[in-house]
């Protein structure tokens, strides 16, 4: 039980940190001042969202949330792979940046559900705050679509990129068996991949986005998303490993991305660790 | 793009006060950068935007200069109004009684 609970709120704190990393990279770089006050803002928030997840695990478990966060090795993160990827331009991170908080909402939707009362409470606390992040992240997607057609151009190649990274969000947790037994999370991981896929493609729909997304062919993917929100074997063959490189995150397996952005973020932690703050 | 200046207020019964502007695009976007921007730490429960174009300003502030003596328009001239009648008083007394020798 206390396995599975930390398993849970591993990968929800995982996420949350590391996209948050990737967002503060803004800091100072976003297309003007005050998107670039709002994004590092929101970067912050999940942040701070990382943390209230790595204190509850912290008062389950013999650890404190600084070493959660900072002092385990590559392959014990359990966030997937899209929280990772390295900020491409401005419409690749906007995407990520609606995928993942539309994916959030899904899932602090279902987690204000779960049996642990803790969890529960803080999933009700954090959602009311990814109300603004979802206000924010659909304010700028709107626009952007229905701006000129560079803008749109990039979206819809951000979208290729991002969307099945995005379903990932929902694989299989570790433990998962016991994480529904347990009804710390009231649905399987499948069950929300549906609900978000079935919201993001028609959100996607009203933003006269494309909502069947699949990747570039030399990519391979071996999924397509439909618009019911069921995933489809494409007819690209067998599954290769490369092809799979955005899956696996839930497992720990990362991609290259992620050992430079470990590496810098837990470079002081390495450095000085256990150093009061 | 267009400026929009933010007004936020402390709580339900203050005044809407002007805390700084804005450059975006329209009004739901200088609400959401404008609540980032000015109140992300919660310096107010609630956020008015205004664009700067639909404000009207006097178009010489010289008329608001006050050029002759206006104290008796200010509060503060007035006070120890008892002391300046009983030193009025002690005056006239004075005045009356020198005229009698």
């Amino acid at each position: 039980m206390k396995e599975a609970f930390v398993s849970l709120v591993t990968a929800l704190a995982d996420d949350e940190l590391i996209i948050g990393h990737r967002h503060s990279e803004w800091t100072g770089f976003a297309p003007h001042i005050e998107e670039d006050v709002a994004f590092s803002s929101i970067a912050q928030d999940e942040i701070g969202h990382a943390s209230a997840f790595y204190s509850l695990i912290a008062e389950a478990t013999d650890t404190t949330p600084d070493r959660m966060a900072l002092g385990r090795e590559p392959g014990d993160y359990r966030h997937a792979v899209l929280c990772e990827r390295p900020n491409r331009d401005w419409s690749y991170s906007l995407v990520r940046h609606w995928l993942y908080d539309t994916a959030d909402d899904v899932r602090l939707e279902a987690l204000q559900e779960s049996a642990h009362a803790g969890l529960a409470a803080l999933a009700t606390k954090i959602r009311r705050e990814e109300r603004y992040h979802l206000l924010h992240a659909n304010a700028w997607i709107k626009r952007v679509s229905e701006g000129p057609v560079e803008g749109r151009t990039r979206l819809i190649d951000a979208l290729g990129r991002c969307y099945l990274e995005a379903l990932a969000l929902f694989d299989s947790l570790e433990l998962e068996d016991s994480i529904l037994e347990n009804d710390l999370l009231p649905c399987s991981s499948s069950e929300l991949r549906s609900r978000f896929a079935k919201r993001a493609t028609s959100e996607l729909d009203d933003f006269g986005l494309p909502a069947d997304i699949h990747r570039d062919l030399d990519d391979s993917a071996e999924f397509l998303a439909s618009s019911s929100g069921d995933l489809i074997a494409s007819d690209q063959g067998a599954p290769t490993t490369s092809s799979r490189s955005g899956i696996g995150g839930r497992a720990g397996e990362h991609s290259d991305d992620f050992k430079p952005l470990w590496d810098e973020m837990t470079s002081t932690h390495r450095q000085h660790p256990d150093a009061q703050w | 793009m267009e400026v929009y200046e933010i007004f936020r207020r402390s709580g339900h019964k203050s005044p809407f006060e002007h805390c700084g502007a804005v450059i975006a695009p329209d009004p739901e976007m200088a609400l959401l950068l404008g609540k980032e921007c000015f109140l992300r730490r919660r310096e107010g429960e609630h956020l008015w935007v205004v664009r700067r174009s639909d404000i009207h300003a006097l178009e010489d502030e010289s008329v608001l200069e006050i050029a002759a003596d206006k104290s008796y328009r200010f509060a503060s001239d007035y006070r120890d109004v008892v002391g300046k009648r009983e030193a009025a008083r002690r005056r006239v007394a004075s005045m009356s009684s020198g005229g009698a020798s």
